[in-house]
């Protein structure tokens, strides 16, 4: 039952190889593998939540038990991840049908199935594999989505991408040639003697900057704009609202299970709060709404960082609410900005033309604001207690950034709300102003409608949050998990 | 589960929301959100033992999230504020149905969306009310925010602008308020106000300051205490007229309320003495005193400078919050008392005041109070409800906001205050000033030839504010019916209450019986009318084209009015003083962060991507290495 854990990995992989070879002979047959893998790979991953497998459980993958052979480990963080990359993946799937289509489902595919690989992976080596592979696939879609400008940007992306994960490779050769194992239980393991130094926390550093790039940490974000600003809504949306949450889950494995260096922390930190203000001061002025969301994104992102550098249980349930709000809203913003992209002023008065797309837009931003009781006030309650009950000062200065950028948050959020129900500019007739594209339209809607029931469902919601991060925090468990009793191999 | 009395109230202003929401483009929306608004009064009315000392009503529903509970409860507190908020609901409301929503509709306004926006404004300000924790206190608080911006912004253009400025004002507040509910969760280890009671009593001076600080901050700006009172006036004059009555009324004394539920009950600010600021005589409560003070002297006088009634009444809607907070922090019998039935008072003659500027803007269609004069001959009985209503305001007898402020005055001078006595004697002549230039240049003077055929106002729009002109005299005349309410919220927020009759108070100190006040008034009036006609009673009929004062001509065509440039000579003395410092102030901050914003835009449109992150790269490895 468990072993079917690995279809949800494998079967995009391996449809993104078939799938050119299908679309060849039969674009109609072709056009339904990418949404059949992908459905059931969603039903596959909620089975197992729903059935109630014990987790977690590790995987030994080719009948080496790890440390020695490589694993999939899956708690309930895990599992959540990947679904959520799943089913994203089947809501952002690239319908549109031209001579581009094969290239572009195949790289979905491909970029599915490695993101899922990033959530599961058990082993440093995997996750940097993953990565790469992530890598690649955006830089396709990205090119493969536009104009000249999405080419440009993608070839910035890919020189900045390309530095960072050498940056992450040096990383994990240093602990490589500190311990002589890339298993993450087995690091776990031998961390506190081994990695509890320099060489460690350098370790960590490098690896924090070169995946922060994906992460979009300040300030090694600065494609983060660019790219959003020039590549589809549909990618973006992934970008923004996945793989940059993918990127922060290897941090907080690493941060979790093996740095525990106040240091570490200590930069983090640092790095998180001018996160927040670069991103949310630069938003303020923006004046094309694909920019504005990406700045938003940076700031938000920088509030996660914030939250991951909280050392306590509490932090972590505080990063898995911000996390799970920030993919679910900006996900829906990059699918209003799907037809409302592009500058600011022309967008005026386009209630009118467009209501639900206005409503949901300001549904979206109030709860990103933070406004009770829709679910983003409750991460952003969960974040605050935690930073104020920490002594050290550099919290509170957290907590303070923190507070005003939500302010500077709502004054350009809401500026776009009054536009949008502002009078239209004269001498343009209704029927002329911007409207979100019909399919994007609706999967902005499913998000308003999943937020609506997560701020119904507040209580069940938060206790599975925090049973989440109760089972993420857990270090011995994971250890336990993965180097004693390994499951069946596959 | 059983309902409550509170489960029943809350339920009824619900149904009013989706009932405005669902049938609110049918025709006879007004009446029937008036009607519910009538029964939610009803509602309350059922709790009235609250208002006499009755003990607490909870609600059925609480919720667990997060591992915070959430309850709502009403009490003597609550139920003062909300009676007051119900009460101007339904007269706005009232007054809003039948000619107004014609022209407001002909006119092309959302009438649908005006209902939804006054019912979700009651609706939230009664959640807020009954909150039961700070955390349900912070999430109703939150709610009226929101609601009074769409209230405020539905009227487009200037409106829009006005509400986005209150909005950022609103947002900041929040946030303080926000960070303030941490730093209190962490000390208290909850946010069920019985624990926070006992923490506050522990807690260090610093931390104790940083908690005033912060909820004064956060609650003073909805206030609009200085500095942060810039957002109100335009905020307020620029919705629609009703809405403005009933924002005017209750909206920003929800800020008072908050205050005096956490600093004044929680966290017992006017009774802490260990609050010093180092190295001067001054504390905490002082400080809140001098902002009162100054709260009421510079929006009264930025009033006097307004050529736009609503304007000019809205920026005194400020000034008077000034005199509620002033009461309260003096916080003896007296004072509290002052503080809090001035609430009430300012509620019942603000709303009639913006009432009847809005029936001359029905019927003339101006608030400029350059463009109107003698109309006291056309709308004799929105003249009289303006009359009324500046007497309650300007603080004189017998109208109803005499005896708050006389019992705010009274306790300045049992505390041995003189200079904030002197500060807010000098607040209140601002106020006379500036009511009677209110006056005149809308009702006195000679009629404008633009204005020959204006009728009185419509009888929709005139009874709710006959209503409000008659509870602004009789609780002049009979200021023992609120003071009951009064002395259980000042019992139930623990202060000192002062004994209270019919006619007013009863002190060692100094009594008031206005009953008493108002037989001597009007006995005054008879005998200089005995003695006026036993003299012979010679008076000379004119008409109204022959009166003259002084002042100067404008142009031939325009009527002898001296409205334009009023006050030119006490402007020839004091007008150096006004400055805008604040506005600037305002100012410097809003082109800081544009100038932030601008540098970090720079900072992410450099191509260099590359040398950041090598270069951040580099630093920290040196940083770990060295």
């Amino acid at each position: 039952m468990s072993d079917l854990i690995v279809l949800p990995l494998v079967l995009p992989l391996f449809g993104a190889f078939l799938l050119p070879i299908v679309m060849r002979t039969s674009i109609s047959i072709g056009a339904w593998i990418g949404p059949a893998i992908l459905a059931y790979g969603c039903w596959i991953l909620g089975d197992q939540w729903i059935s109630g497998t014990t987790l977690p459980f590790s995987l030994a993958i080719g009948g080496f038990a790890p440390p020695m052979g490589i694993n999939l480990y899956i708690d309930s963080l895990a599992l959540l991840f990947a679904f959520a990359v799943q089913l994203l993946g089947l809501l952002f799937w690239p319908f549109k049908i031209d001579q581009e289509t094969a290239r572009r489902q195949a790289l979905m595919l491909l970029l599915v199935a490695a993101s899922t690989g990033l959530a599961l992976s058990g082993d440093l080596f995997n996750l940097y594999v993953f990565y790469e592979l992530v890598a690649v696939a955006t830089f396709g879609l990205i090119a493969a989505s536009g104009g000249s400008a999405a080419y440009a940007s993608a070839i910035r992306y890919l020189i900045l991408s390309g530095i960072g994960s050498v940056l992450t490779l040096l990383g994990i050769a240093l602990i490589y040639s500190q311990t002589g194992t890339l298993n993450l239980a087995h690091l776990a393991q031998l961390a506190p003697e081994q990695l509890n130094n320099k060489l460690g926390l350098t370790a960590f550093l490098t690896i924090l900057i070169g995946v922060g790039v994906k992460a979009e940490l300040f300030p090694v974000n600065t494609w983060v704009p660019e790219v959003y600003a020039t590549a589809t809504s549909r990618v973006s949306a992934f970008l923004a609202g996945l793989v940059s949450k993918l990127a922060l889950l290897i941090i907080l494995r690493l941060l979790v299970l093996i740095f525990h260096q106040p240091e570490a922390i200590q930069v983090m930190l640092v790095l998180g709060i001018l996160g927040v203000i670069s991103g949310e001061l630069a938003a303020w002025r923006a004046k094309d709404m694909r920019r504005m969301l990406a700045f938003s994104s940076i700031g938000q992102l920088g509030m996660i960082f914030i939250a991951l550098a909280i050392p306590e249980q509490g932090g972590l349930l505080a990063v898995l609410a911000l996390t799970f709000h920030h993919l679910l809203i900006k996900s829906g913003l990059f699918m209003l900005a799907d037809g409302w992209g592009g500058a600011i002023e022309k967008l005026r008065g386009a209630a009118k033309r467009s209501p639900l797309a206005a409503a949901i837009f300001v549904l979206f931003s109030l709860s990103l604001i933070g406004m009770p009781p829709l679910p983003g006030f409750w991460a952003k309650f969960t974040l605050i207690t935690q930073l104020a009950a920490q002594t050290s000062p550099l919290y509170l200065i957290g907590l303070t950034v923190f507070l005003l950028a939500t302010v500077i948050e709502a004054a350009y959020l809401l500026r776009l709300a009054a536009l949008l129900y502002g009078p239209a500019a004269k001498d343009t007739p209704i029927d002329t102003l911007a409207k979100p594209a019909g399919l994007s339209l609706a999967t902005a809607s499913l998000f308003g409608i999943g937020l609506l029931a997560a701020a119904l469902f507040i209580a069940p919601v938060g206790d599975l949050l925090n049973h989440v991060a109760g089972q993420a925090a857990n270090t011995d468990l994971y250890i336990n998990t993965v180097l004693a009793g390994t499951g069946g191999s596959q | 589960m059983t309902l409550t009395l509170l489960d029943e109230l809350l339920l009824f202003s619900g149904v009013t929301v989706l009932v405005a929401m669902l049938l609110g483009r049918r025709l006879p929306a007004g009446w029937m959100v008036t009607i519910l608004y009538g029964i939610q009064l009803l509602a309350l009315m059922k709790m009235a033992p609250l208002g006499y000392g009755g003990e607490p009503i909870s609600s059925a529903l609480t919720f667990e999230v997060m591992g915070q509970t959430l309850s709502w409860r009403f009490d003597a507190l609550s139920w003062y504020f909300a009676l007051i908020t119900l009460g101007s609901a339904l007269l706005s409301s009232w007054y809003a149905c039948g000619e107004w929503e014609q022209r407001f509709r002909q006119s092309g306004g959302n009438l649908w969306l005006f209902h939804l926006a006054m019912t979700l404004n009651v609706f939230s300000m009664l959640i807020l009310l009954a909150s039961g924790d700070l955390l349900s206190l912070f999430i109703g608080w939150e709610l009226v925010s929101w609601a009074g911006f769409l209230l405020m912004a539905m009227a487009g253009g200037v409106a829009t602008k006005a509400a986005m400025r209150y909005i950022t004002y609103a947002m900041a507040g929040a946030m303080a308020i926000f960070g303030g509910i941490a730093l209190v969760y962490v000390s208290a280890g909850s946010l069920q106000y019985e624990a926070i009671l006992t923490a506050a009593s522990q807690m260090s001076t610093a931390h104790l300051w940083m908690l005033v600080i912060l909820f004064g901050a956060g609650f003073g700006i909805k206030m609009g205490l200085m500095p942060f009172h810039l957002w109100q006036a335009p905020a307020y004059a620029e919705t629609p007229g009703p809405g403005s009555a009933f924002l005017g009324a209750i909206s920003s004394r929800m800020g008072l309320f908050a205050i005096l539920l956490v600093l004044v009950k929680l966290f017992g600010i006017v009774n802490i003495d260990s609050l010093k600021i180092p190295f001067t005589l001054i504390d905490a409560r002082d400080l809140l005193a001098w902002i009162a003070v100054f709260t009421i002297i510079f929006p009264t006088f930025t009033a006097m400078k307004q050529n736009d009634a609503r304007q000019l009444l809205a920026w005194h809607g400020i000034g008077q919050g000034g005199y509620m907070l002033l009461g309260l922090v003096v916080a003896d019998a007296m004072g509290a008392a002052g503080g809090l039935l001035h609430v009430f008072n300012h509620a019942t003659y603000q709303a009639a005041l913006f009432m009847a500027v809005t029936a001359v803007i029905h019927r003339t269609g101006t608030a400029d109070l350059n463009k109107l004069g003698g109309l006291v001959v056309r709308m004799p009985l929105t003249f009289m409800v303006l009359l009324v209503g500046i007497i309650g305001l300007a603080g004189l007898p017998p109208m109803n906001g005499f005896v708050s402020k006389w019992l705010v005055y009274r306790s300045l001078l049992n505390e041995g205050m003189p200079l904030l006595f002197v500060a807010a004697v000098i607040g209140t002549l601002g106020t006379i000033l500036s009511v009677y230039k209110l006056i005149h240049n809308i009702f006195l003077g000679q009629l404008r030839i633009e204005h020959d055929n204006v009728k009185e106002a419509p009888w929709s729009m005139m009874i709710p504010m006959l209503i409000l002109a008659a509870i602004i005299f009789i609780t002049g005349l009979l200021p023992g019916i609120p003071l009951a309410w009064v002395a259980s919220v000042q019992q139930a927020v623990g202060l000192p209450v002062s004994d209270y009759t019919l006619g007013g108070v009863e002190s060692a100190s100094g009594s008031l019986d206005m009953i008493w006040v108002i037989g001597v008034l009007f006995a005054g009036f008879g005998i200089g009318a005995l003695i006026f006609y036993f003299a012979g009673g010679r008076s000379k009929r004119v008409h109204q084209l022959d009166n003259y004062a002084g002042g100067h001509f404008l142009t031939a065509d325009v009527r002898y009015q001296y409205s334009d440039n009023f006050y030119a000579g006490l402007m020839h003395l004091i007008g150096g003083w006004y400055r805008g410092s604040f506005l600037w102030l305002e100012q410097s901050v809003k082109s800081l962060v544009e100038f932030l914003s601008l540098g970090m835009q720079g900072l992410y449109r450099r191509a260099n991507a590359e040398f950041y992150l090598l270069s951040t790269a580099l630093f920290v490895i040196a940083w770990v290495v060295i």
